[in-house]
């Protein structure tokens, strides 16, 4: 009962800001409701067990992803209005066309229960909670039997590194930057000079 | 109605589905609300692995869902290192005005 | 504890990982001055065409019989070895016929290289994958490199509204893609290729609405990657806007390693659902014979007509897929290694198309070219020859086996459908080779004076020209790696 009722609180807000992040009129609200939706998302991964993976969203997009395009949003200066024509022109093709997506994808889910092959194999059992928790379930996993895998998606970052800098990063003339070895090097010798001075005669 | 199973998870994830693709189609020149409902696919998916995780009881379901989630922040960083690129260039982030190559 | 994978059959993969992040620092820590240093930019090309080379000769020494390994999440078979040769020369001739351009065009920066070779790892993965997930990682190192090479030139409204387009559309193809996954994954229990196939063959065929779904979602995703018919409509506007260097790239190696995905992904673990899936894939093939016939007779612009012309040329490479035999995988092999050294070969003749010191890309530009550059008009002809597929060039050939392969599965109106779109598309390929020598020269091209691109030109040329002399390496090799997918 309180699974159920907790269940279809989340589900409630993770659809409803679904639908306000493509809805909203400012993108900047678009990207709050984006926010909403993880979140209640995440309270959908904690219902089904998936505790790690909840945490790794609220962390990783809520707190990294949903910023960068808040960041973004707010750094573009964009007449947003301008952007928004075309909208009501496409509301009624794009509907039809999502409604029969909806109901295709819904014919799925009742397919499910006469599926010949569902459930024959599982290949990595989810071990008990009370012995393992996820977090070290999942860590168990990684390291091992999925080192492959891991090691592409640290490959896939870098990429994602090396392309935000190539693209974005440029050398601006005028700026005065911080150059410790310059700092580290100066010796006395080269910014002091030890003068001697007559008395009575000034510099 | 108050047992929640499988299906319930999956018709969640069906209508997160249904609006990225929606929103696709209806902000057509918003390039970032665009991003946003790739991301609203992407968390569409995550669902509906880790639903059948939990169902089928392996856990090859969040594994993947975890690729999923990294992969999907880095194409985030490059999607949005793009158009800070081009609206560099162009001052506007609307991708329908194609005056320079026309379809 | 769990054992240590064996590392043998990735070999080729690791080496050119770790090749590309030493290069990555290299070309950090030897960069001196400004954005654009050539010095650092030179060093590193080279370094990674090597780079490339040494990964070809690996990945041959490899060719012996199907090695899984990382948890059967990678396979190496010799249809592997076969196609990441491909790819990989592929890349190789990417960036050596950009090293001249990259300086001309104010975009000398060693990472162009260093992404080449991460995407052409991603393209690798792909090709050896053996699950859903390796599947998706490989198909997503790869294309987050293509995304930021197409906007490689970024101060260039064009080149970077490329990169926007093909981001966009190719992350909403993912999306499908891994929507498709889940599905899979949550009907069948398990995400690796070899038990999918198992199961739908102890199934005998029939399956759930689920899984075919699914199938549906992943076909979208893959049919994006190859530019085929109705998932196309991204490759003009992409490969007019990229600079043309990449446009070459991306015409030939991110095709050839998502054609080869395509078939590992519906000969393998779907293998056993060809009936579902065939009658997709021979609408998407005549549509993309047909769109490229036809869209491409009005274009004005050479690399949008390429553009056109690469999504027939998909097309015809999935009627070898629609056929699902052994003998039609063959011919995609053939046709693929072809279409690679074609297409290459036509891009270089591209890249010599500047006038005053800046590119042209007007197909009217090429008009009586044959007065004052006669060997670059002679090298376009025999392309254009090959690419329109009149014998004896090597085009013809590609094509040849391919109807064969059609008519010998009785699929009749899939080869008569292909002869007649390539009679079609014979047009416009013609109608460049009577600008070149039929049309009077108005303003001559450029004298050029690229050693790289004369070297690749002529590479290219002879071998479309002089394929039929001795075709067989290259058919007994596609034999053996067609032989090697049905083995299992």
């Amino acid at each position: 009962m309180i699974q159920a009722l907790t269940f279809y609180v989340f589900a409630f807000f993770t659809v409803v800001s679904g639908a306000l992040v493509i809805s909203a009129r400012n993108p900047v609200h678009s990207v709050l409701f984006l926010i909403l939706a993880f979140f209640s998302s995440a309270g959908l991964f904690v219902l089904m067990g998936a505790e790690f993976l909840a945490m790794i969203l609220v962390v990783v997009y809520v707190g990294a992803v949903a910023v960068l395009f808040l960041f973004v949003v707010m750094m573009l200066d964009i007449n947003f209005v301008e952007l928004r024509q075309g909208f009501l022109q496409y509301l009624p093709a794009g509907v039809m066309i999502g409604l029969v997506l909806l109901v295709e994808l819904v014919v799925i889910v009742a397919g499910h229960a006469m599926a010949p092959e569902a459930g024959t194999t599982v290949a990595q059992p989810i071990p008990p909670v009370d012995e393992i928790s996820n977090t070290q379930a999942l860590g168990e996993l990684f390291y091992t039997h999925y080192i492959y895998l891991f090691q592409a998606a640290g490959l896939i970052l870098l990429v994602a590194m090396i392309g935000a800098i190539v693209l974005t990063h440029r050398k601006r003339d005028g700026v005065r930057k911080q150059r410790i070895s310059d700092q580290i090097n100066r010796r006395a010798e080269d910014s002091v000079e030890v003068v001697k001075v007559e008395t009575g005669k000034g510099i | 109605m108050f047992e929640i199973g499988l299906s319930h998870y999956m018709t969640v994830s069906a209508i997160l589905f249904t609006l990225g693709i929606l929103g696709i189609f209806l902000n057509r020149k918003n390039v970032i609300i665009i991003m946003m409902s790739v991301e609203l696919m992407l968390l569409a998916v995550n669902i509906n692995l880790v639903a059948f995780s939990a169902d089928l009881g392996d856990m090859v379901g969040q594994v993947f869902t975890m690729f999923v989630l990294t992969v999907a922040a880095a194409e985030a960083a490059i999607g949005l290192a793009i158009l800070v690129v081009y609206f560099r260039n162009r001052g506007s982030i609307a991708v329908e005005d194609v005056n320079m190559m026309k379809g | 504890m769990a054992e240590i994978p064996n590392i043998i059959p990735a070999l080729p993969e690791m080496f050119l990982a770790s090749v590309a992040m030493a290069l990555l620092m290299l070309g950090v820590f030897h960069k001196t001055g400004g954005i654009n240093d050539i010095k650092a930019s030179r060093l590193i090309s080279l370094l990674s065409i090597v780079a490339l080379l040494l990964a070809v000769l690996l990945v041959s020494t490899l060719s012996g019989g199907r090695l899984p390994t990382f948890a059967n999440m990678f396979v190496s078979d010799t249809f592997a070895v076969y196609c990441k040769i491909l790819v990989l020369a592929g890349s190789a001739l990417a960036i050596i016929i950009s090293y001249g351009f990259l300086e001309r065009h104010d975009m000398a920066r060693f990472e162009y290289s260093i992404l080449i070779l991460f995407a052409t790892l991603g393209m690798m993965m792909m090709i050896s994958a053996n699950d859903l997930i390796s599947l998706y990682v490989g198909l997503e190192l790869q294309s987050l490199s293509l995304y930021v090479i197409a906007s490689f030139q970024r101060d260039d409204t064009r080149s970077t509204e490329a990169g926007l387009k093909y981001f966009v559309l190719g992350a909403v193809a993912s999306g499908m893609l891994l929507y498709g996954s889940s599905l899979v994954y949550g009907f069948t229990g398990t995400t690796n290729f070899d038990q999918l196939a198992n199961l739908f063959d102890a199934h005998h065929g029939e399956t759930s609405i689920g899984v075919i779904f699914g199938i549906v979602f992943i076909l979208a995703g893959l049919a994006f990657k190859v530019s085929a018919v109705p998932f196309h409509m991204w490759t003009p506007d992409v490969y007019e806007g990229a600079p043309t260097p990449v446009t070459a790239f991306f015409s030939v190696a991110p095709k050839i390693a998502a054609m080869a995905l395509f078939i590992r992904v519906m000969v393998g673990p779907f293998g056993g659902l060809v009936g579902e899936w065939q009658q997709i894939v021979i609408f998407i093939s005549m549509a993309s014979m047909a769109l490229g016939a036809f869209a491409a007779i009005n274009q004005t612009n050479i690399k949008r007509l390429m553009a056109y012309s690469s999504i027939g040329h998909a097309g015809y490479a999935l009627i070898g897929l629609a056929v699902g035999t052994e003998a039609g995988i063959q011919s995609v092999l053939i046709y693929l290694s072809i279409y690679l050294m074609m297409n290459i070969g036509v891009f270089t003749c591209i890249l010599y198309m500047r006038r005053d010191g800046h590119m042209v890309e007007n197909i009217k530009d090429l008009a009586g070219m044959n007065r004052t550059h006669p060997m670059l008009a002679l090298a376009l002809t025999i392309l254009m020859f090959s690419m329109a597929g009149i014998p004896p060039f090597a085009g013809f050939f590609g094509k040849f086996y391919i109807f064969v392969s059609a008519i010998e599965a009785h699929l009749y109106t899939l080869a008569i459908f292909g002869v007649l779109s390539s009679v079609v598309a014979a047009f416009y390929y013609l109608r460049i080779v009577q600008l070149v020598y039929f049309e009077d020269l108005e303003e001559a091209l450029d004298k050029s004076a690229a050693p790289e691109l004369a070297i690749v030109l002529t590479g290219t040329g002879l071998f479309v020209a002089f394929f039929f002399v001795y075709p067989t390496p290259i058919l007994s090799a596609a034999a053996a790696a067609a032989a090697s997918l049905f083995a299992g």
